[in-house]
């Protein structure tokens, strides 16, 4: 049952950041229509971004193996 | 798992848990030795990146050979785009520091999608932590030596924010510097690898059980298709976590790439 209850917070914790690095590609995406040449620059910088918002949701499939 | 799972009984049992399921988790040492698996495989990681440098820039011809080229615009990339991209002027003092942890995560992250090896070495806790302590001492030790006792004080007292947020925002900078950096750095590469791992074993185990399994024709016909499909969807997966070990040794390294460029420029 434990297990279940740490599934369920594992989905709730993987909301938030799905729609953060949702976002930030699709700026990154945009942001790199419209200046090409920044491209390299942008794409740097999404990495960033996404790896950022990602340790949240990393985080919590961590703590459902841990329970 | 697969030899866990041939202790079942597929026909009588629908839901099957093998008596010797913890032989998964525990790959036990070579045979006469304290060695196991995963540290032979860190020495392998260890030992790749050098052998592959030391033969591609043995002889150094003004035409580069293949492998020459190879190894050239890792280093190339690396330093243009992570130590001199990032961190910007001085960004060369870190050069080999960040090549090294690049392709010795690289390699280590590789050996998940190895045949045969099939076991991310990064996946074991202690490795991440590791690296992710080295950057942190770098990054500690490259700001007290930049900016003095000054480091540690602008972390708690922090300037140019108004004086009645100056608490909370030190306390908020302190921990997130100093404890989160760290811990979210090894967590992210750790986690990514043992997601990838679980996922690919998952999958292709149980395209094996449907796939290769004891019992009449008319049962394997029914189950074919299904292990079929597991399959497929195993090596989609394979190609995926392809590219997830290359990006997440790249994530890596530009992260300690930033967190050393902080230390060191901390008026950006």
């Amino acid at each position: 049952m434990e297990a279940a209850y740490a599934l369920i917070g594992y989905g709730l914790a993987a909301i938030g950041p799905g729609v953060g690095i949702g976002l930030i590609a699709g700026n990154a995406v945009q942001a790199m229509a419209r200046q090409p040449e920044a491209a390299g620059m942008v794409r740097t910088t999404m990495f960033l971004g996404i790896a950022f918002t990602e340790a949240l949701a990393l985080i919590g499939f961590v703590l459902f193996f841990l329970v | 798992m697969i030899t866990a799972a041939e202790t079942c009984d597929f026909i009588n049992e629908v839901v099957c848990k093998p008596a010797n399921v913890k032989e998964l988790f525990e790959f036990g040492n070579f045979a006469g030795t304290q060695i196991s698996r995963t540290e032979v495989l860190i020495l392998l990681a260890a030992i790749i990146p050098v052998v592959v440098v030391f033969f591609g820039l043995r002889k150094k011809s003004v035409v580069p050979g293949k492998l020459q080229s190879a190894v050239e615009s890792i280093f190339t990339f690396v330093k243009d785009e992570i130590a001199l991209g990032v961190i910007g002027r001085g960004g060369e003092k870190f050069t080999p520091y960040l090549v090294s942890i690049f392709l010795f995560i690289l390699v280590g992250n590789l050996f998940e999608v190895a045949p045969l090896i099939n076991f991310p070495v990064t996946s074991r806790m202690a490795l991440p932590l590791f690296l992710s302590l080295i950057t942190y001492f770098i990054f500690v030790f490259v700001g007290i030596k930049e900016e003095g006792f000054g480091y540690i004080s602008h972390l708690v007292w922090p300037p140019g924010v108004p004086v009645a947020l100056k608490p909370l925002v030190g306390v908020i900078e302190l921990v997130s510097v100093l404890l989160v950096r760290p811990f979210s750095l090894a967590v992210r590469l750790f986690a990514n690898l043992v997601a990838g791992h679980v996922m690919l074993s998952l999958l292709l185990a149980s395209a094996y059980f449907f796939l290769v399994q004891p019992g009449g024709a008319d049962y394997i016909l029914s189950k074919a298709p299904i292990g079929l499909a597991w399959f497929t969807l195993g090596l989609g997966i394979y190609g995926f976590e392809l590219i997830v070990s290359i990006l997440q040794a790249y994530i890596f390294t530009l992260l300690s790439a930033v967190y050393i460029q902080t230390s060191l420029h901390p008026e950006h």
